[in-house]
């Protein structure tokens, strides 16, 4: 009998966690949702994820917060988004580094160990030098590099294997240019690395156009380039690398993950919600205000572009001598 | 005046006093930091004027770095990382009953740092900015080298044991991605430790759980449910006057040490505090009183670190370069404002550059006041028993270290550390030149390697470069002047005899 009833017991109770789990697929989200941001509060990836957390609170009528779960360049958050329940209440922030952190020995992590969502933003880096250099042109300055004695150019832009660093070497690859011909100064973002090259201490830079546009329409410094398919319509009279000659074009990029085996329902929930802040006006007067490109890439499209990369920067890596075997 | 005037309406003063409020919580608080508060008040400012964000931003980072002094002074836990020096003075001084004296000192000096550092973030500003600029690894080196040398200064008793200390902090701070080459180390594949050991939790730690511990281990049961502090925690501004115009010198090295240092990119409010302490040692005629409760060890680092927060204004105001990580992230908002932070925000619109330079002077009015309230506040948790304010302490450190990063594992480095801190003690090994080592170790390995990257191995731009050359210099005679001169002397009274 008390058998009996404690086998009744523990079946309504299965049963209810059938149905409980049931109702809350159908009216997810019921609670409050976290991104995990794998960068500090107040960085740029920052900034754009709070924006999203205040727009996806009024898309779906429920509290988003972020979360920073910082250090290990970048290894740390995703590596918690990765782990994280898959019930669609963590998102993850991925940026450009989760093509880089398993063949730079950081993490076991690559883009497949999330299923995507949407990308929302890409910058291309610029190619920076100083205002008072004697180069006019990307010619110019490959000529240079290629006259001048191994080790005796120096270049600077962000930490080792970044965002900013690999397009680098691609360029100078397809430039005809040994990578190891020039000197790379790691710092640890693009702001050291600007005051380097104010102060004259590195003679090129690679980041982000509006990370230096105070310098650069200040008079202080000049950008050759952008790596970019096509001119940028807020800085129009930068030419691309491409239109000079150099077939390389790629940088950073920043867009939303869950964990795998998040039900399909909440993905497509998910990505629905974010497609429609992506698409209004309000994130694209943002994001420029920001300096911030946007791209958007729904889904497959986002996991196939970041498998392509995460394919070519290895390569990339491999011939600058950062991949870990 | 029409600047000043213009400041003065409500939409701007109410954010701009009610985050200066938030900023002696948030300083008070162990692991909130500065920066954290900036971060976390910058997404509000976004659909303000510029100048009501920049307002809430200034505000709250002086009250902030002021109020980390207050549980530094009365727990040991120095409640940002650039309260770490004013521990050493401030808490000695708690101990023998001068507690309120040390935090009235903390707060007028703080306001008088601020004010020299924001007087000359006004006036030479273009200058410094320019200096600032020929810094590059070289220099950052000999400079972190000195911050690190201040470990030796700063030791009481044995010298061995000193080094012990320091080098123990500078192995710990090797641990993670090395940044020269992309290689993690001594991360033993475990992706927190590629992190590397952040010195927050691990100050907090050291200095209070540890002392959480030592009052645990020696009060006696029936002492616990006594009130923690028995005399009355005022802050006592009687003799703060009589005390500060005996250390008006002093007042003003440690505020010019702390805004050059501030000034500089790669160096903050922490370090400024550090190297104040150790130059206000050097240069005192009392250096045996430092690390016992010396009016000058308390001055010296609380005026250093406020005047930094001017300094680190000056690359980002001029050039549109982060003095720090909280000029960072107003760089970062000021594009949300519409401006471009760099030279034209400089040379351009000149009435928000006035209007800045307006807030940062009137917040040391305010800092004043609030901080004044802030102490008060602060005090009435120390009615409590012993018992309750050591949980309290307790649970503070832990929730702070959490916040840092939301991370567990700061959490178990403030407890392995804090029972570290508390075996360091009892063998009598110094916990300040771990810190030091452990906080300068990255700084001066980085610059180090980095620098011979540039040089293919060489050492000599080390020593021939100007500014380089001039702090080798400083640092041979702030070490070989005394033996010298006894050396000398012995020398000619033998020749004499």
């Amino acid at each position: 009998m008390k058998k009996g009833l404690l086998v009744l017991l523990v079946m309504s109770l299965a049963m209810g966690t059938l149905f409980a789990g049931g109702a809350k697929e159908a009216k997810y989200p019921t609670k409050p949702i976290s991104i995990v941001c794998p960068w500090a509060a107040g960085g740029g990836t920052d900034r754009i994820a709070r924006y999203f957390a205040d727009a996806l609170a009024k898309e779906v009528g429920q509290p988003v917060n972020v979360v920073n779960k910082t250090g290990g360049s970048g290894a740390v958050g995703h590596l918690e988004g990765a782990n994280a329940a898959p019930d669609g209440y963590t998102i993850m922030n991925l940026t450009f580094e989760i093509n880089t952190l398993k063949n730079l020995g950081y993490a076991d992590l690559t883009p497949e160990n999330y299923i995507p969502l949407l990308q929302f933003n890409e910058d291309a880096p610029a190619v920076i030098v100083s205002a008072n250099s004697p180069y006019k042109n990307m010619k110019d300055l490959i000529d240079d590099i290629k006259a001048k004695p191994d080790g005796t150019f120096k270049f600077s832009g962000s930490t080792i294997a970044s965002a900013w660093d690999l397009p680098r070497i691609r360029m100078l690859i397809d430039a005809g240019i040994n990578p190891a011909k020039v000197k790379y100064i790691p710092t640890q973002g693009a702001a050291p690395a600007i005051t380097e090259l104010m102060g004259g201490h590195v003679d090129v830079i690679t980041c982000s156009y509006p990370e230096a546009a105070g310098q650069i329409e200040g008079g202080a410094l000049k950008a050759l380039a952008i790596m970019a398919d096509s001119r940028n319509p807020s800085f129009p009279n930068v030419p691309t690398l491409k239109e000079q000659g150099i077939n390389v074009s790629g940088g950073t990029w920043r867009g939303f993950a869950v964990p795998l085996k998040t039900p399909e329902p909440v993905v497509q929930y998910l990505i629905q919600a974010f497609k429609k802040i992506t698409e209004s006006q309000e994130y694209k007067d943002f994001m420029s205000k920001g300096g911030f490109g946007v791209r958007v890439r729904l889904g497959k499209e986002f996991g196939d572009f970041m498998m392509t990369e995460y394919r070519a920067l290895k390569d990339v890596m491999d011939a600058a001598g950062y991949l870990k075997k | 005046m029409d600047t000043i005037l213009s400041l003065l309406s409500p939409e701007i003063l109410i954010p701009w006093i009610l985050s200066m409020v938030l900023g002696i919580f948030v300083g008070a608080m162990p692991g909130l930091t500065a920066t954290m508060a900036v971060a976390l008040i910058v997404p509000l400012t976004f659909h303000t004027p510029p100048i009501v964000g920049l307002a809430m931003i200034l505000g709250v980072s002086f009250t902030a770095i002021f109020a980390g002094d207050i549980p530094a002074t009365f727990l040991r836990v120095p409640g940002t990382p650039a309260s770490g020096a004013a521990v050493l003075d401030g808490y000695e001084m708690n101990k023998q009953g001068k507690g309120p004296l040390a935090i009235a000192l903390d707060l007028t000096c703080s306001t008088l740092g601020g004010l020299i550092g924001v007087l000359i973030l006004i006036t030479v500003s273009p200058i410094l900015a320019t200096f600032a600029l020929k810094f590059t690894h070289f220099e950052y080196f000999w400079l972190a080298v000195m911050g690190l040398s201040m470990s030796a200064v700063i030791t009481k008793g044995s010298t061995v044991k000193g080094i012990i200390a320091m080098v123990g902090g500078l192995i710990l701070s090797t641990v993670g991605v090395d940044i020269s080459t992309g290689y993690p180390r001594f991360a033993f594949g475990h992706t927190y430790l590629m992190g590397g050991i952040n010195f927050i939790p691990v100050m907090i730690g050291l200095f209070g759980i540890s002392e959480v511990i030592r009052s645990i281990m020696t009060t006696s049961l029936n002492d616990m449910g006594n009130a923690a502090v028995s005399a009355s925690v005022k802050a006592d501004f009687r003799s703060v006057g009589r005390v500060m115009f005996r250390n008006k010198r002093l007042i003003g090295q440690s505020s010019i040490i702390g805004t050059l240092i501030g000034a500089l990119p790669g160096a903050g409010a922490d370090i400024a505090a550090w190297v104040a302490y150790g130059m206000a040692k050097k240069t005192s005629k009392k250096p045996e009183a430092f690390g016992t409760g010396s009016e000058e060890g308390v001055i010296a680092p609380t005026t250093a670190n406020n005047a930094a927060l001017g300094g680190t204004w000056i690359p980002a105001l001029v050039f549109g370069i982060p003095g720090d990580t909280i000029t960072a992230i107003v760089l970062g908002a000021m594009m949300m404002y519409g401006l471009k932070p760099g030279p034209l925000v400089f040379q351009g619109d000149r009435v928000l550059v006035n209007q800045i330079f307006a807030v940062a002077l009137i917040s040391q009015g305010f800092l004043l006041v609030l901080g004044f309230f802030g102490i008060k506040a602060f005090t009435w948790f120390f009615k409590f028993p012993r018992n309750v304010v050591m949980a309290g302490i307790t649970i503070f450190s832990i929730i702070g270290a959490y916040a840092l990063r939301t991370s567990v594992f700061d959490v178990g480095l403030v407890v392995i550390f804090g029972v570290l801190g508390y075996l360091m003690e009892r063998v009598t090994i110094p916990l300040p030149p771990f810190i030091l080592g452990l906080i300068l170790g990255p700084m001066i390995e980085e610059n180090l390697r980095i620098g011979l990257v540039k040089t293919d191995g060489s050492f000599w731009p080390f020593f021939s470069r100007p500014i380089s050359a001039f702090f080798a210099l400083v640092l041979a005679l702030l070490f070989l002047y005394e033996p010298v001169k006894k050396l000398v002397r012995r020398r000619l009274s033998r020749g004499g005899t």
